[in-house]
């Protein structure tokens, strides 16, 4: 299959390619950036693990293809930590025990921190909905909630 | 105040940051050198026979470095289909190639030729005689007349007395019950106390009912995957996601027939299990074969879609119930007659169809449970296998005779529930177990006493028990030179039980826990370690762990008491230094300063080991309130309250205790409400999130999480596993929650909208 050249900005990194038309934005990150932190929980859009933020929107890479993404700026997991200093939601999710497996966790950090980017000022209610795309098999979703309204609340405060 | 300063209390987990910053390695992640993509070829048909599988075009396709049928398993054990399928998606060969989408193409042009059989998916057509035959001999008798013919064969083994009278007038009753020949079925499992017949006979209120209960699946967030490497010298390194290393490296070494120690099993982080990762399942053999063949490394990875078809989910049932009860409230006698739907081979957790006791006093049970064959995937554990199902059926009864006696519901429970000193099967009596104090304490933390409903709003009650597991595990401590602790060992975490390991022996040496680090082993290295699931990783690695750090305590001891010339009996070890008792001036030694001193003594350096396999456990309880709210127009059901409280014997993280409380509760919620894995004569039909709904965090309220610590006799410091308890009873608080609601009650699992508008029409609503 003919490749084609694409050049993806990943947290900050530029990366020229030549890639299959049919490779999603999830297969580059982790087949061939290396970037494995994303994980691939359906492969469908439906559980939210591959959440990544391009353009300052969260999206679900495994329903993008790599060429779409040409010359667009993405942050992945490995992104968010700046400076070895751990970004608010990063911190949260641990002190409220937002995770246990761990793999939805990726995915949840992303999609919380672009939520929260947007606007950090939602009800719990707001930020259930708003989270509604992203599975966790784990936690039952109490503790990511409180990890999500910390870190909502540690940003709003410092904004 | 608590006497311990690092168990029992809530500390960061000792994976937290690799967690939230994505460095942790999953089983997908792993991506040796060369590496070629793994992709399994699977029936297209949920019956068939094989006439033939064609790999020529597939194998032309550039890319493709290897093709495998059941022809290429040297030692012949079963890895693929050869002449017939029974389950859509069931392995019949494997790829391997260069890219994974070349792999899924070359799986793709594999032909192969079908002649279609017909096909059974519902337990009770299967036991039919009409019903298709999966397997060859697969036919039993039913309860009655499994007791007739045992009847009829004692008295034919006497032969010096003529019973040929008797044996006639038996063998006329056996046809009394035609219909108990029992069709495709692959196991069976009875137990009996007492005398139902007179239970029943002596009570006021008999209740009987048929539950059915779905098959769901355990939706680990990580698909199944396994990295295989196997090198020029036949050593084979198996990278793979799971909850038992040494399982998967004895289910290699026995499925191919090689020595264990040519095998290497690395457990890598894990993305969930609940009792799926268990044993060698699906992509494992392949890869090995695979890797074998081309002498590159393979990664066979399941999709989703393949989880769902070719997964080992929980087993769906139906049960038969009878209850009963004299009207002040005594529970006289249980029966049950069960069919756990087992898919095309045997492992149904038949066996836990006896949870319909309970921990209630029920002097009269009986119990009769099939394991029964249909065009399915097999099935595995799934968080306290078996007994979700058989408690949904035993807790919702329990709710309709209470109704009918008059009696409240939780009272009733009260008053029925085993104490101390009780007389269990077995010959043991019962232990000192929170059963009471837990379901007194959900009902006070809910508010039951005076709960109030709105319309179309109720409020449900149920508990359920579980008994965690123990096994064998080896625990390694040692301490550095700077006052660290190292601890080594070769189980796999899941979901902070390392972390729980590093209190415990941060706990023994008095050091601060951040000074611990723990390191996992592959199977060449670690000691052996039993599987991570039934409960068993803190009652079993916890008792280890308590051990290794004794004997490093130990060793801390002898050392200070040469280094300090001071008898051992006025040495103690506190904040991580040894002292002497009542000393003026004080005098001790650091636990650094011992640890360098080590290094040049006769007895070496300070290592613990630490060494367990089994202690009697006691049983746990979970006890849980919904309340409701069923839109009676849509069916729809809308969780206002749930509140969930266990018996834990004592929280080692009581953060992470309360996280496997809400996860479990919630599993529980949703096998309750929304899942279920449906089936047609292709198959399974729902394999993919759409059509699978599991929860999200738009579909619940909070959870309240009740932590009751009623100290297990042999656990560490009391505790006892925390991880399946809490999945129990929620099936039955959903139900009787939403009977509470809008008076009807649902028998048939999962409680969807439309089976709700289904039940109140046919209730004249």
């Amino acid at each position: 299959m003919a490749k084609h050249h694409v050049n993806l900005k990943v947290n900050g990194d530029e990366h020229d390619l030549l890639i299959e038309p049919r490779k999603t934005l999830l297969a580059v990150l982790r087949d061939t950036v290396g970037l494995t932190g994303t994980k691939e929980g359906c492969s469908t859009g439906d559980c939210g693990a591959c959440t990544v933020i391009v353009d300052g929107k969260a999206v679900t890479s495994c329903m993008v293809l790599a060429v779409t993404a040409s010359g667009k700026e993405i942050t992945t997991i490995e992104g968010l930590a700046s400076d070895g200093e751990l970004h608010p939601v990063q911190q949260a999710f641990i002190n409220t025990g937002g995770y246990q497996c761990g793999f939805c966790t990726p995915g949840f950090i992303m999609a919380s921190k672009a939520l929260i980017d947007e606007n950090p000022d939602r009800s719990e209610e707001e930020f259930r909905h708003a989270l509604g795309g992203n599975i966790c098999r784990c936690t039952g979703y109490t503790k990511i909630l409180e990890a999500v309204l910390k870190a909502a609340e540690e940003v709003s405060a410092t904004a | 105040m608590s006497e311990h300063t690092v168990v029992g209390q809530t500390v960061a987990r000792v994976d937290a940051v690799e967690k939230v910053t994505g460095a942790a390695q999953y089983g997908a992640d792993v991506h040796p050198p060369g590496m070629l993509y793994g992709k399994i070829v699977r029936s297209k048909h949920a019956h068939a026979n094989i006439l033939g599988i064609d790999t020529t075009e597939a194998e032309k396709l550039p890319g493709v470095k290897a093709i495998i049928t059941q022809d290429d398993v040297p030692s012949g054990r079963r890895v693929f289909a050869t002449d017939k399928v029974l389950y859509l998606g069931e392995p019949l060969a494997a790829v391997a190639a260069t890219d994974p989408d070349v792999a899924e193409e070359a799986a793709e042009l594999i032909k192969i030729d079908y002649e279609v059989l017909p096909v059974v998916q519902d337990v009770m057509e299967a036991i039919q005689p009409s019903a298709p035959r999966l397997h060859g001999d697969d036919t039993k008798d039913g309860p009655n007349r499994r007791e007739i013919a045992t009847q009829i064969r004692r008295l034919s083994r006497d032969k010096e007395n003529d019973h040929s009278n008797e044996i006639s007038k038996l063998e006329s009753e056996l046809d009394n019950y035609p219909d108990e020949v029992y069709y495709n079925i692959s196991a069976e499992s009875h137990s009996e106390a007492g005398d139902v017949e007179k239970g029943f006979a002596e009570s006021d209120v008999v209740v009987e009912d048929t539950y059915v209960i779905p098959r769901v699946h355990q939706t680990y967030m990580e698909p199944h995957v396994s990295v295989a490497s196997a090198d020029s010298s036949g050593k084979i390194t198996v990278w793979a996601s799971t909850q038992g290393p040494f399982a998967i490296r004895s289910g290699i070494a026995g499925t191919l027939g090689i020595p264990l120690t040519q095998i290497n099993v690395i457990g890598t982080t894990m993305g969930g299990g609940f009792g799926g990762r268990f044993g060698v399942i699906i992509t494992h053999v392949p890869a090995v074969l695979l890797s074998q063949k081309t002498g590159r490394p393979v990664r066979v990875q399941m999709t989703r879609e393949e989880e769902f078809t070719d997964g080992r989910p929980a087993p769906g049932c139906v049960i038969k119930l009878k209850t009963g009860a004299t009207k002040d409230g005594h529970i006289l006698a249980r029966q049950a007659l069960a069919f756990w739907d087992s898919g095309s081979v045997s492992g149904a957790s038949i066996g836990s169809t006896i949870r319909v006791r309970g921990v209630y006093k029920i002097p009269n049970l009986k119990v009769d449970a099939y394991g029964v064959h249909t065009n399915k995937s097999g099935t595995a554990a799934y968080r306290a296998p078996g007994a979700p199902q058989a408690i949904f059926a035993g807790e919702s009864q329990l709710d309709e005779i209470a109704e009918r006696i008059g009696m409240d519901p939780v009272e009733f429970r009260l008053m029925n529930m085993r104490e101390e000193g009780d007389p269990v099967p077995a010959g043991a009596s019962e232990p000192k177990v929170g059963y009471k104090e837990t379901l007194q304490a959900v009902a006070d933390a809910a508010g039951w006493w005076d709960r109030e409903a709105g319309e179309n709003q109720g409020w449900g009650v149920a508990v359920g028990d579980w008994t965690n597991g123990c096994g064998p595990g080896g625990v390694y401590v040692s301490v550095h030179e700077d006052g660290s602790v190292r601890i080594f060992h070769g189980s796999m975490d899941i979901t902070g039980t390392d972390t729980a390991i590093s209190q415990i022996i941060a706990e023994i040496l008095t050091v601060p826990y951040e000074s611990v680090t723990i390191r996992r082993g592959d199977t060449d290295s670690a000691p052996y370690s039993t599987g991570s699931g039934g409960s068993v990783v803190t009652f079993t690695m916890g008792n280890t762990a308590k051990l290794a750090a004794e004997d490093a305590h130990q060793r801390v001891l002898e050392l200070a008491s040469e280094r300090l010339n001071m008898n051992v009996d006025n040495l103690e070890l506190r904040d991580g230094a040894v002292h002497v008792v009542s000393a003026d001036p004080p005098k001790s030694i650091s636990l650094g300063e011992l640890a360098a001193y080590s290094l040049s003594t006769t007895g070496g350096p300070i290592v613990g080991k630490g060494s367990f396999a089994r202690q009697p456990s006691t049983p746990a309880l979970a006890a849980q309130i919904a309340k409701v709210e069923v839109d009676p127009g849509t069916g729809r059901t809308r969780v206002l309250k749930l509140v969930a409280s266990q018996d834990v014997g004592f929280a080692i993280n009581p953060m992470a205790v309360e996280g496997q409380i809400e996860g479990g509760t919630v599993q529980g919620y949703a096998w309750a409400m929304m899942e279920e894995m449906q089936y047609g004569d292709d198959g399974n039909i729902n394999p993919g999130f759409v059509d699978y709904r599991v929860p999200t965090s738009a579909d619940l309220p909070t959870v309240e999480s009740v932590i009751v610590e009623v100290p297990a006799p042999n656990g560490p410091y009391g505790a006892k596993g925390v991880g399946e308890p809490p999945i129990t009873p929620t099936l039955a608080t959903m139900a009787n929650a939403v009977k509470d609601a809008i008076g009807v009650r649902i028998t048939e699992l999962p409680i969807k909208p439309e089976r709700v508008v289904d039940a109140l029409k046919s209730n004249g609503h």
